[in-house]
């Protein structure tokens, strides 16, 4: 079955391109035409899902040439963090679809572009060619740059530059950092970079970590390379601030834990002469997102700005579950990524109808949804009760594990970094359910305003979009290894090269 | 049976034998309609010629040096020439007639695959001036236009005078060694006359490609040039160049003291000053001279990093040429200014999204041509352990976003009140632009098939 993989990244290519020789007077059928597309991606990773054997790591393997001269491979294959992170862009995808139904202006281009997006995210999931990563990394750039350009919001045109700027910039050291290490180690691929001879000198390894952290750095984003986020995703459309925040931000922190940790584990534990360790950088720099963004986020009176800053501190905990370099902080990681697609994807969601209906985002004109639009405001309390982290929702297990994992490093024997930084970022945990209930309680109970007022309630399909998100975020909250029995043995394999710890 | 070192010449004589028809044409009944197209055929035999198999490569007492090599960059020159003449047959040449163009176009296309195996100073110079004289033509072929008049005269002095400076430099050259031959170049104990020989070819060829600090006339001769002129001058010629370029001076690099310093040099100034100037710039053909310079600078940093870098930077020549004739052919239809290809869109929309793949191309977006070309490159260039310079032209390459974009922006700029008309279509036209949109996928996708002839191995 290792056609599978194959079949998954690209069937949304020939999607795209179906959609984008659409007539203009086709109408509706670019839309249905990404829902199938998009939905038999999402019956296919399902399929993969459940003949994923989870205890023989990478799977479904297709490994051929590509461009011989060069030692470019045409190599996919997934393991249980892949797997988790390409369902969950597959799901968000289809959703993404489904929340996009209104779309009037230019709709096969719309939705050629979502499913051109689709490509580059699942791809980069997959990918365990450094080339092909990277194809699929940058691939993800152009559709997202259009989606913001000519269907954003009214400084669409300063923040879709802003977007792709920020991440070439970042991106294009990690090309050098590639094509490095290749000099290096004579491969691109990704598995083996890690194993192959000869072994990388301490200060080789540190710059290499250097040029990869500006390249995922930037993508996560971690503080204080976050500066294009909340304009990104204020003029994004609905769907693209949910691709943004639920699956782009992610490719960020796979990037750490799939590439960065595995090949380059002494930049990060040890350093390099009077190069100081890269873990203590990374827990600062996370604790210091998981404060600020929860902070700012305090500050808004944007809905979208509060989501999106809130994404930043919730990115921090993925850092610092990553930073920790224990089973638990990584598992941790992972399952905050996941959970953080769900829910923000969800919020983004939320937002995204009550501003088709009120045409507003600004908090002071919002109160009173649940009276009025009770399925809209039962919803959104249930989001944003996930997103702070509520125990027996999904967004507690990771934030939950991260801490703990950082707790654990902070404390070992020998440890690099002050458990200080740890008990700071838990104050996070309690900056975002502060940040957050006021909001619920500003925006979801009262009385209804003068916008809210005029509101109807979901429709059967926003209905049929957000209710898989709430039932995931659920099973995943309540029963953990749901989630968990996937990354676990995927984590282990990678922690290897620190000892197997 | 034709002597080998003729029938490897086949591909030169087809183009020649082409020119001339072209430009005798007026005369031959049935013909005179189609001389674009005429030509456009005898090219792409030519490129189909030149994949002949040959068994030696030095050819007239190594006058010619015909290796894998040249032989890539002959086809890609040929197959470019062919495109252009294509779209020439459709379009044509503004107001003026286009026979001439097509002529010439081809008489460069003959000067520029002969200096790709110049392998000995005279063969260089001829075959360098065969390819630049029709440039002066083409770039002043709108002659009511005074502007353009100007920009023309600013060009021909200005090539004439490096032309000068560099045939100064080869007299040198075969003063100090007594002999034209690439192989027999002698500058050991020539001392300071070897070391203006060289600078005066480096001057010379750095002019020729408008690499910083001798760009200046590219801007203003490319902007008083109809536009489907910089679509053939910018790109062709440049590929034919910078394999010229690299075959002398990389001969000369292991002999003079500093000249790799010099290209490096060159090459952080036409990549900062190519970037930055471009900026600025309303006029599409100005920003591509300006992104021209950029893109020149990169290849620079192959030369730098010495004979490792000469496939890279070949292939990086032709995936630079190829959306670079595209854009200009492009705005040659709708419009030079970034005010005119407003809206380009809503006008004619495939043109706007061919459009954007060919400006990811130049930025460096995989997978198209471009990023491969800076993959290679850049590997090329880190291996010779030029890490400063390497990491300074990824920075570039990001810095060109912001100005490529800037006409991706004017192009899917919402349609203001009064609305352009777009060109009359032609499918012969269309079809030229798409086969130049689906050799910068290709030619990045498929680039195994096409580094197997450079003899490219990545370090």
């Amino acid at each position: 079955m290792s056609w599978i993989l194959s079949a998954i990244v690209f069937l949304p290519l020939a999607g795209a391109l179906a959609a984008a020789m659409l007539p203009k007077e086709s109408g509706g059928a670019a839309k249905w035409l990404a829902a199938v597309v998009a939905g038999v991606d999402l019956v296919l990773v399902a399929v993969l899902v459940a003949v994923f054997d989870v205890g023989k790591g990478m799977q479904f393997v297709t490994d051929v040439v590509w461009v011989p001269q060069a030692h470019i491979r045409y190599h996919l294959a997934v393991d249980g963090i892949s797997i988790t992170m390409l369902a969950l862009s597959a799901l968000l995808s289809f959703v993404a679809v489904l929340a996009s139904w209104k779309v009037e202006s230019k709709p096969s281009t719309y939705f050629a572009m979502l499913l051109l997006l689709e490509v580059g995210m699942n791809g980069v999931f997959v990918a365990l060619d450094f080339v092909l990563f990277y194809v699929f990394w940058e691939l993800v750039l152009v559709p997202m740059y259009f989606l913001i350009s000519m269907w954003g919001g009214p400084r669409r045109e300063y923040a879709s530059l802003k977007f792709f700027l920020y991440t070439l910039f970042g991106s294009v050291f990690m090309l050098v950092g590639i094509v490095a290490l290749f000099l290096i180690k004579g491969t691109f691929d990704i598995t083996q970079l890690a194993s192959a001879a000869p072994a990388l000198l301490p200060h080789q390894q540190w710059w290499l970590f250097l040029a990869f952290f500006l390249g995922f750095a930037v993508k996560v984003p971690v503080w204080p390379l976050h500066t294009w986020l909340p304009d990104a995703h204020v003029e994004a459309p609905t769907a693209g601030s949910v691709l943004l925040a639920g699956v782009l931000l992610k490719m960020g922190t796979y990037g750490f834990i799939r590439i960065a940790l595995p090949i380059l584990p002494d930049a990060v534990t040890k350093g390099a002469g009077t190069l100081p360790p890269w873990q203590p950088i990374l827990v600062v720099l996370a604790t210091i997102s998981i404060v600020y963004g929860a902070a700012v986020a305090f500050a808004q009176t944007d809905l979208k700005k509060l989501v999106a800053y809130s994404s930043v501190s919730h990115m921090g905990f993925v850092m610092l579950g990553i930073a920790s370099l224990t089973p638990e902080g990584i598992n941790g990681a992972v399952a905050v990524m996941f959970s953080h697609g769900l829910v923000t994807g969800l919020l983004f969601l939320m937002v995204g109808m009550v501003y088709e209906r009120g045409h507003t985002r600004k908090i002071e004109d919002l109160s009173g949804l649940m009276p009025q639009v009770p399925r809209i405001g039962a919803v959104f309390a249930l989001a944003s009760f996930a997103s702070l982290g509520l125990p027996g929702m999904s967004g507690f297990v990771g934030e939950f594990l991260s801490l703990l994992g950082g707790w654990q490093a902070a404390t070992a024997k020998g440890a690099l970094f002050s458990p200080v930084w740890v008990v700071v970022s838990a104050v996070g945990v309690l900056l975002a359910a502060a940040y957050m209930l006021w909001m619920v309680q500003r925006v979801v109970l009262g009385n209804p305003s003068r916008v809210v007022g005029a509101m109807d309630d979901m429709t059967g399909r926003e209905l049929a979009t957000v209710l898989p998100l709430v039932a995931l975020t659920f099973v995943v909250g309540i029963y953990w290894s749901s989630l968990l029995r996937f990354v676990d043995p995927a984590v282990r394999a990678l922690l290897a090269p620190f000892g197997g710890a | 049976m034709i002597p080998a070192a003729l029938r490897v010449l086949a591909p030169e004589a087809v183009l020649l034998l082409a020119a001339c028809v072209a430009l005798f044409g007026e005369h031959i009944p049935g013909i005179r309609r189609s001389i674009a197209g005429f030509g456009a055929a005898a090219a792409t035999i030519a490129a189909l010629l030149v994949m002949l198999p040959h068994t030696t490569s030095s050819f007239f007492g190594s006058m010619l040096l015909v290796d894998p090599t040249a032989s890539f960059a002959r086809v890609a020159i040929g197959a470019l020439t062919a495109v252009f003449l294509l779209w020439l047959a459709a379009r044509g040449m503004g107001r003026e007639r286009s026979r001439e163009a097509a002529a010439l176009v081809l008489f460069a296309a003959l000067g520029g695959m002969l200096m790709t195996s110049a392998n000995d100073l005279v063969t260089l110079y001829l075959a360098l001036e065969l390819a630049t004289m029709p440039a002066y033509v083409l770039i002043g072929y709108a002659r009511t236009d005074e502007r353009g008049l100007e920009g023309t005269l600013k060009y021909y002095l200005l090539s004439l005078l490096t032309s000068l400076i560099m045939l100064f430099g080869l007299a040198l050259l075969f003063t100090l060694s007594g002999s034209t031959a690439y192989g027999s170049l002698e500058l050991t104990h020539a001392g300071t006359a070897g070391l203006l020989a060289a600078v005066f070819v480096a001057v010379g060829f750095l002019a020729k490609m408008s690499a910083a600090p001798f760009h200046y006339w590219a801007p203003d001769a490319y902007a008083g040039a109809p536009a489907a002129s910089v679509a053939f001058v910018s790109s062709v010629p440049k590929v034919a160049g910078l394999v010229a370029m690299a075959r002398l001076l990389l001969a000369l690099s292991g002999r003079v003291p500093g000249l790799s310093l010099a290209l490096g040099t060159a090459a952080v100034l036409s990549m900062l000053l190519g970037n930055l100037a471009a900026y600025p710039q309303t006029d599409l053909r100005r920003l591509m001279a300006y992104s021209g310079v950029a893109h020149v600078g990169y290849l620079l940093v192959a030369l730098t990093a010495g004979s490792a870098g000469m496939s890279a930077a070949v292939y990086y020549a032709v995936a630079y040429a190829v959306p670079s004739m595209a854009i200009m052919l492009i705005s040659a239809e709708e419009g030079v200014t970034l005010e005119s290809l407003e809206s380009l869109a809503s006008r004619a929309p495939w043109k706007a999204w061919v459009s954007v793949l060919f400006f990811l191309s130049l930025i460096g977006i995989p997978p198209l041509a471009g990023f491969f070309g800076k993959l290679y490159l850049f590997g090329v260039a880190l291996d010779a352990g030029l890490v400063p310079l390497v990491v300074f032209a990824v920075a570039m390459s990001v810095v060109s976003l912001g100005y490529y974009f800037r006409v991706v922006r004017a192009m899917f700029a919402r349609p203001s009140a009064e609305t352009v008309p777009a060109a009359a279509p032609s499918a012969v036209a269309a079809s030229a632009i798409v086969v130049l949109a689906v050799a910068t996928v290709a030619v990045g996708i498929a680039a195994g098939p096409l580094l197997a002839p450079l003899g490219f191995s990545f370090p």
